[in-house]
């Protein structure tokens, strides 16, 4: 047999993704909004889905309605709409009860720059 | 616009499995590569081009495959090209010879798709990588694994046409019982609803009997320009058309995130280059990552308009009126990532010239036949349909 072991650690520059790369690490949802049709994409589209590239980036809220959720051995994930965007983005659910529909951005733990849907607390809400 | 006569003069799949007999993806391509060259009555000087489909380096631990299965197989000086489209890559693969040997560049064309998946890294490696063969910046560093995505859009699905867990235990049962007669298959097996209901929840609501398997193995396909086949293959199928589209690489940024929306436009130019519409397939292999999303397909390929009821009905059954999945699908057959594609373009071929496990072979061979397969969540679709040749 050949074996071998490999360690990789990758370091990649974000680029035009920056300020939603950064964003994240941050618990700030940067969303991008097309100059063409207004839509907001979260994550940010850098062509926007009716095919203009031009727009700029808003700062969204941070909480989401769940739309669906699915649950097994490598966590709970959930497909959700952040409000002020007008589409859906996958999220990794870290502290949402069964009953939860909705949710905010959590700051990541790590370095890496996960989206992350935690809790709604009571501060939060007002 | 039509093709050109392109023909497959030459199908072969290694088995399909996890191989613990010291042979390696290497092995497996020459032997699936000598099995297609041998049928196809041609020799290795009469390639003009080898297209390779693996997925991924990191299963590999190869760079250039292309090159290494050039040298392999005794194909040095042809031109080699290495061909990627996720889970697609191998019907990728197959489109880029059919072009190449429709637009007369390539007399002769091999196609090689080949992986070590079940062997060459543990489980958690793989799910580790999986995660970044959707959008890596931003779903893979999520560590979503592709049962969770997959299970997401599953569920828009379901809410819209009402399928169940019986549904998705009817798929399972139907493709690993075809499997059981398929001597090259990874996971040929008989379990109860009951059974497949206990199974390990991996993503709900897919639980471990609900996916596919990841394989070792390979297939090799040869087409060829239908002037130079040899006489000994007017018998040959032809390929009739190949159409391949994209979707939204985000899940949330689709319209309908259950709707496998890029076959619907894959199978659309396949069948308008062929000149049939859907309803005149009269076999399928199609791309069964996981229960649900062979009735996701089903639906976008224009197949079925309510294809859990169809299931249900025997119209995909081996006596149906379009049997899916006779080898058992990715679901029973296996996955070697790279390999899939090729493996379900050469089942078509097989199974339309008579040639197929003797088990599984219709005895009415149907006139047209599709080979369907995807990569990501259906970010990237590749379709190919095979008609009988005229001779036949
Ligand atoms: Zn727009």
């Amino acid at each position: 047999m050949i074996n071998h072991r490999l360690t990789l650690d990758y370091v990649l520059a974000p680029g035009f993704f920056a300020p939603f790369i950064d964003g994240l690490l941050t618990a700030t949802a940067w969303a991008r909004r097309c100059a063409a049709c207004q839509n907001v994409s979260y994550p940010p589209l850098r062509t926007c889905t009716c095919g203009e590239a031009a727009g700029e980036w808003q700062k969204l809220k941070g909480q989401a309605d769940i739309v669906w959720r699915t649950e097994g051995v490598d966590g709970a994930f959930a497909l959700v709409k952040f409000d002020g965007a007008d589409t859906q983005s996958v999220v990794r659910l870290q502290g949402i009860e069964a009953h939860d529909t909705r949710g905010c951005l959590y700051r990541p733990d790590g370095d890496a720059p996960q989206m992350v849907l935690g809790p709604i607390s009571q501060d939060m809400q007002t | 616009m039509s093709l050109p006569p392109v023909i497959v003069s030459g199908a072969a799949l290694t088995p399909y499995g996890r191989r613990k007999d010291g042979s390696g993806f290497r092995d497996w391509a020459a032997e699936a590569f000598e099995a297609a060259l041998a049928m196809s009555d041609l020799e290795c000087g009469d390639i003009d081009m080898l297209f390779v489909a693996t997925e991924s380096d990191f299963f590999s631990m190869q760079l250039n495959p292309g090159s290494i299965l050039a040298s392999d197989l005794g194909l040095v000086g042809v031109a080699a090209t290495r061909c990627e489209g996720g889970g697609a890559s191998g019907q990728v693969a197959v489109h880029a010879a059919v072009n190449a040997v429709a637009s007369g560049s390539a007399k002769h064309a091999a196609v090689i798709g080949v992986d070590p998946s079940a062997s060459s890294l543990s489980g958690d490696a793989i799910r580790t990588l999986y995660g970044f063969s959707f959008d890596a910046w931003t779903d893979g560093m999520t560590g979503v694994t592709p049962t969770a995505l997959y299970g997401l859009s599953y569920q828009a699905f379901a809410a819209e046409f009402g399928t169940t867990n019986d549904d998705l235990a009817a798929v399972t049962q139907q493709n690993r019982e075809n499997a059981c007669y398929n001597p090259g298959a990874h996971l040929g097996r008989r379990d109860s609803a009951e059974e497949i209901a206990e199974s390990p929840m991996i993503a709900s609501p897919y639980r471990r009997l609900h996916c596919s398997p990841l394989s070792d193995g390979a297939a090799a396909l040869i087409v060829s320009q239908g002037s130079a086949l040899p006489r000994s293959r007017a018998g040959a199928p032809q390929v009739a058309g190949i159409g391949a589209a994209t979707d939204h690489m985000h899940l949330g940024a689709r319209s309908s995130p259950g709707h496998f929306t890029a076959k619907t436009r894959a199978i659309k130019i396949a069948c308008q280059q062929a000149g049939i519409v859907p309803d005149q397939i009269g076999l399928a292999e199609i791309y069964d990552a996981y229960a649900g999303a062979q009735l996701q397909a089903l639906l976008a390929l224009g197949l079925s308009d309510q294809p859990a009821q169809d299931l249900r009905n025997g119209r995909f059954a081996p006596d149906g009126r379009c049997p899916v999945n006779l080898s058992g699908g990715l679901m029973g057959q296996g996955a070697p990532v790279g390999a899939t594609g090729v493996g379900q373009t050469a089942t078509c071929a097989l199974l339309l010239e008579g040639r197929y496990h003797s088990d599984l072979q219709p005895k009415a061979v149907p006139q047209y036949a599709l080979a369907d397969t995807h990569g990501g969540i259906c970010t990237v679709a590749a379709t190919t349909l095979l008609r009988q040749a005229v001779a036949a």
